[in-house]
């Protein structure tokens, strides 16, 4: 037997990337400067619909510094087109910079460019726009109300897109049941909110014709794609450079209009171009996320059996279509994932995106999940109730235990710990519910438990977008691994690093197959010069595709170390190992050679190398997700304590046992679950990013967007199972939004379990708590 | 235009100012200090904290003109280009960070308080921990991990282990 054979995959490794972004090393987009650079300020919309009557630049004549202003004269034709190939959907184009109308408070009107950044702002102050307003759209039933105008030339009406999906009998299922129960749940807008605002910088070489842009996104390759398509230039001159980006969480995976932008600007001005958001445009201006509305009717048997579920969604998506994921991917999301983990065959989803005067609804942190899962797991608790019936023991009672198991749209769900885990968490909450119990007879402090059940599909594959014929079109990530002379590897990543502790993960990977440390792995990452063309980093897929296709190049090249170590050793190929370094004879350790000599065999001292043997080592491998996904699942618990008197909620306790599959790191694992899980704390207790009826927004900085601080968060408790999926090269299942998916519904059961009310909107911040306790001051 | 004259971090330079240009920005662009992040620009996250004259400081909301003769330090003099301090090898084996956007703000919040905590040779609780980072704004971490980072550097600090 060989000696200490390391295992890298699964070991709580120490990120690598730390060292720069701990000391101030770190270069994020606004560490770029280059020379004779100009700063971009946007001039933009005040009001939320008007027709625009005239833009005047005269002022900045009079400046003794020079600007340069642009409208949407200058840049007409230009636009953002987020289209998905469904022919119920109505169109909405994006011009870069307005075109004769705004649509929403931040909508881009002109630009002001100047030498220093300070300046640049002064002088868009100097821009006049007059408006004639127009009467907004600013509710759900607005833009439902076909007496009201639409916001596009010749759509018919305010539904950008309404479709159903559906399976199994659903009339069958109302006729068998005992129960039927209707709700109708809530949860409210919110901004994705990144620590690093998005910002871009561009330069264009004109005698290379190469354009350069820097761009704080999830997507450098997409982000090519689109400037390619929209400036008419070759992809091959294109560069997009992800530097170090300061958070994403969904918010910066959509190619953006000021991405296009900046690269015109470049490339008309001839200079390079900068433009650094500010954190009031981030919230007015980048993309919303959430502000859904589910009305959900259940059909339940008289012994508790959930036998069908219909469901009317609908999301208000303000004024735009985001690219690539468009209007239709949040509400369709919901209909796709109601089902959950719950054993049941017929169902009916209506889905609606409407159009309002509001910031574009686009893709955060569980995209459309979150909102699902609440409105899910609140109805479970809702049927419970109803039948009076333990939370627990419906839920177990209606759980999915066989595996694969095909769901009612015909979504094949791979192996989980559903119940297992279900039963874990009870076991977790026994006392917490004994005093929620003994706290219901106090009219001044009441205790709640609240559960959340969910699965997630993760790593979603080109099927899934085919099926969905949505512009992103694939779902792949690609991978390189290159041994050089010196027998140190480089990994060139199609995802980009921001936050995840790829650099490390994906080094643990290699080495694993590669049988070098973790340390000799250099991973590199978003740079479009350097990565193989990949969709970026998003939809849980970094773990699960982005390992694979690690894993799977870096056995490619181990083939090849193995052939020329067993041809230098005098063995069989098949009898060599690669661990610590070395290349050994299996049951032979004293015949070995060190890796780095066969890489200097490999591409220097070739004459080595067998016979008819290429020189090189280096092997690439492209990893789609499988058709329906992987699906990873969870349950969360949050344990309150409300203050009657005061509404004032502390959340005591919050714990998670989740499954995704193989964990290639517990340190980044549990880090990616815990920081997951206070964005969803968030979401159900404090962000709310509200519009007035005249939709001008009400929330543009940290004092009125009210961000989830350290006091008011408890300890997160994590606790994991760990079921390999067959459908990922490493069974890895996708890991990066769980945590976010079910704060909101572990959070309202619990405030519905200690106040003894239905809860049915979120967020749940004091005064909302203050509201739903109303009748327990009323009997003190 | 204010002729002003700081010490950052050990290194003295006297340059000229706007009056209305902020701390953040003379330090990121004058004195090349890319740690200072600038995360909301109106004084709630956090992610701009400088020590000015040995205070936690947020430069976002500090003209340089009022800083003329104080002395500044910025992360990058915490523990070196390799973040040797006690406090960052927490951070980085607590995994007190994810994108790090944010951290430099931390550190430098928490730097002082973990130096108090050990002065007064005492260990704060969970709650005494959070508090003193309610300034900062963390959106990867959920906190979990760098109330454990103070935890574990306090503890060091006091010439305890783990």
């Amino acid at each position: 037997m060989m000696a200490d054979r390391p295992k890298h995959i699964g070991a709580r490794v120490q990120r690598f990337e730390d060292t720069r972004l701990l000391s101030g090393s770190a270069r994020y987009v606004d560490d770029i400067r280059l020379p004779d650079m100009l700063h971009l300020s946007f001039v933009r919309a005040d009001t939320a619909h008007a027709n625009i009557v005239e833009i005047d630049t005269s002022a900045l004549a009079d400046l003794d510094y020079a600007t340069w202003v642009f409208t949407g004269k200058d840049t007409a034709g230009l636009s953002m087109k987020a289209h998905q190939d469904y022919p119920e959907m109505q169109y909405s184009e994006q011009p870069l910079l307005a075109e004769g109308k705004v649509r929403f408070v931040g909508e881009p009107v002109a630009v002001v460019l100047a030498e220093d950044a300070y300046k640049a702002e002064d002088a868009a102050e100097l821009v006049f726009v007059d408006y004639e307003t127009l009467p907004v759209i600013g509710t759900m039933a607005q833009a439902r109300d076909p007496s009201l105008p639409p916001l596009f030339d010749g759509w018919a009406s305010n539904i950008i897109v309404q479709r159903q999906m559906k399976g199994g009998d659903l009339e069958a299922a109302r006729a068998a049941a005992a129960h039927i129960i209707k709700r109708t749940y809530s949860t409210q807008r919110q901004a994705g909110v990144p620590m690093e605002c998005r910002g871009v910088v561009a330069s264009y070489d004109h005698a290379d014709r190469v354009l350069t842009v820097w761009s704080s996104t999830q997507m450098p390759h997409l982000v090519r794609t689109y400037i390619s398509e929209e400036l008419d230039l070759p992809e091959s001159r294109i560069r997009v450079v992800a530097p170090d980006v300061g958070g994403g969480f969904g918010v910066k995976g959509q190619v953006f209009g000021d991405e296009v932008l900046v690269a015109w600007l470049a490339m008309k001005t001839g200079r390079p171009v900068k433009w650094i958001e500010d954190r009031r445009e981030h919230l007015i201006a980048s993309i919303h996320a959430r502000d859904h509305q589910h009305t959900l009717e259940a059909y339940v048997s008289a012994d508790g059996r959930l036998l069908g579920l219909k469901a009317d969604i609908t999301v208000d998506n303000g004024a735009y279509s985001t690219f690539p994921f468009t209007s239709a991917g949040e509400p369709g999301m919901v209909g796709k994932v109601l089902p959950g983990p719950y054993d049941f065959q017929a169902y009916e989803a209506t889905f609606r995106a409407v159009a309002t005067n509001k910031c574009a609804i686009g893709t955060y942190r569980g995209v459309a999940r979150p909102s699902a899962v609440f409105s899910q797991e609140r109805l479970m608790d809702d049927i419970a109730k109803e039948l009076g019936m333990d939370p627990f023991a419906f839920r177990l009672k209606n759980m999915i235990r066989q595996f694969p198991y095909k769901n009612v749209l015909g979504f094949s769900y791979d192996e989980g710990s559903y119940a297992q885990s279900l039963e874990q968490m009870q076991a977790l909450l026994a006392e917490d519910v004994t005093e929620a119990a003994a706290s219901r007879g106090s009219s001044t402090k009441r205790v709640g438990v609240g559960i959340a059940c969910f699965i997630e599909q993760t790593a979603h594959g080109t099927p899934d977008f085919t099926r969905r014929r949505v512009p992103i079109e694939t779902g792949y990530i690609a991978a390189r691994v290159e041994m050089s002379p010196d027998g140190e590897v480089t990994i060139d990543l199609g995802l980009q690093n921001h936050g995840q502790g790829l650099e490390t993960t994906m080094a643990q990977v290699a080495a694993d197959a590669l049988g070098v440390n973790p340390e000799n792995i250099y991973v590199r990452h978003g740079d479009t010069l350097t990565t193989p063309y990949s969709v970026g980093t998003w939809g849980s897929r970094g773990g699960a595709l982005g390992g694979g296709a690690v894993h799977l190049a870096s056995l490619k090249l181990a083939a090849k170390l193995k052939a020329i170590a067993a041809h230098l050793l005098q063995a069989k190929p098949d009898e060599i190992e690669l661990s610590n370094g070395n290349a050994y004879v299996r049951d032979a350790e004293q015949r070995f050679i060190a890796i780095r000599k066969l890489a200097r065999a490999a591409l220097r001292n070739v004459d080595q190398l067998p016979e008819g043997m290429q020189p090189g080592l280096e092997a690439e491998q492209r990893q789609d997700g499988p058709r329906d996904g992987t699906y990873s699942n969870a349950v969360h618990a949050a344990v309150v304590e409300i203050d009657i008197a005061t509404g004032k909620m502390k959340l005591r306790r919050f714990v998670v046992v989740e499954d995704c599959g193989t964990i290639l790191n517990p340190l980044v694992v549990d880090g990616q679950v815990r920081g997951g899980v206070v964005q969803g704390i968030g979401s159900a207790m404090f962000e709310h990013f509200i519009y007035d009826a005249e939709c001008q927004p009400l929330t543009t900085s940290f004092a009125d967007y009210l961000m989830p601080l350290a006091p008011e968060i408890p300890n997160i408790e994590v606790h994991h199972i760990e079921t390999p999926t067959p459908l990922t090269p490493l069974g890895a299942k996708g890991l990066g939004e769980g945590g976010a998916i079910g704060p909101a519904a572990a959070i309202a059961n619990a405030v519905a379990n200690a106040l003894d009310v239905g809860v049915s909107s979120t967020p749940l911040n004091t005064n909302a708590i203050w509201k739903l306790s109303q009748h327990l001051r009323g009997a003190a | 235009m204010i002729d002003i004259t700081l010490e950052v971090n050990g290194k003295t330079k006297t340059l000229s100012v706007e009056p209305r240009r902020l701390l953040a920005d003379v330090l990121r662009q004058e004195f090349g200090l890319s740690g200072v992040h600038i995360g909301c620009a109106h004084g709630a996250c956090g992610c701009c904290t400088v020590h000015l004259d040995g205070t936690p400081r947020l430069s976002c909301l500090t003209f340089a003109a009022q800083c003329d003769g104080s002395a500044i330090r910025t992360v990058e003099s915490i523990g070196g280009p390799t973040a040797e301090h006690a406090l960052q090898q927490a951070f980085r084996s607590e995994h007190g960070l994810q994108c790090g956007y944010c951290t430099p703000g931390f550190i430098m919040t928490l730097v002082p308080f973990v130096e108090e905590m050990v002065e007064q040779k005492r260990l704060p609780g969970d709650e005494e921990i959070r508090e003193a980072m309610s300034g900062n704004i963390c959106r990867c971490t959920g906190y979990h991990g760098i109330v454990a980072a103070v935890r574990k550097a306090v503890n060091l600090g006091l010439g305890g282990g783990m």
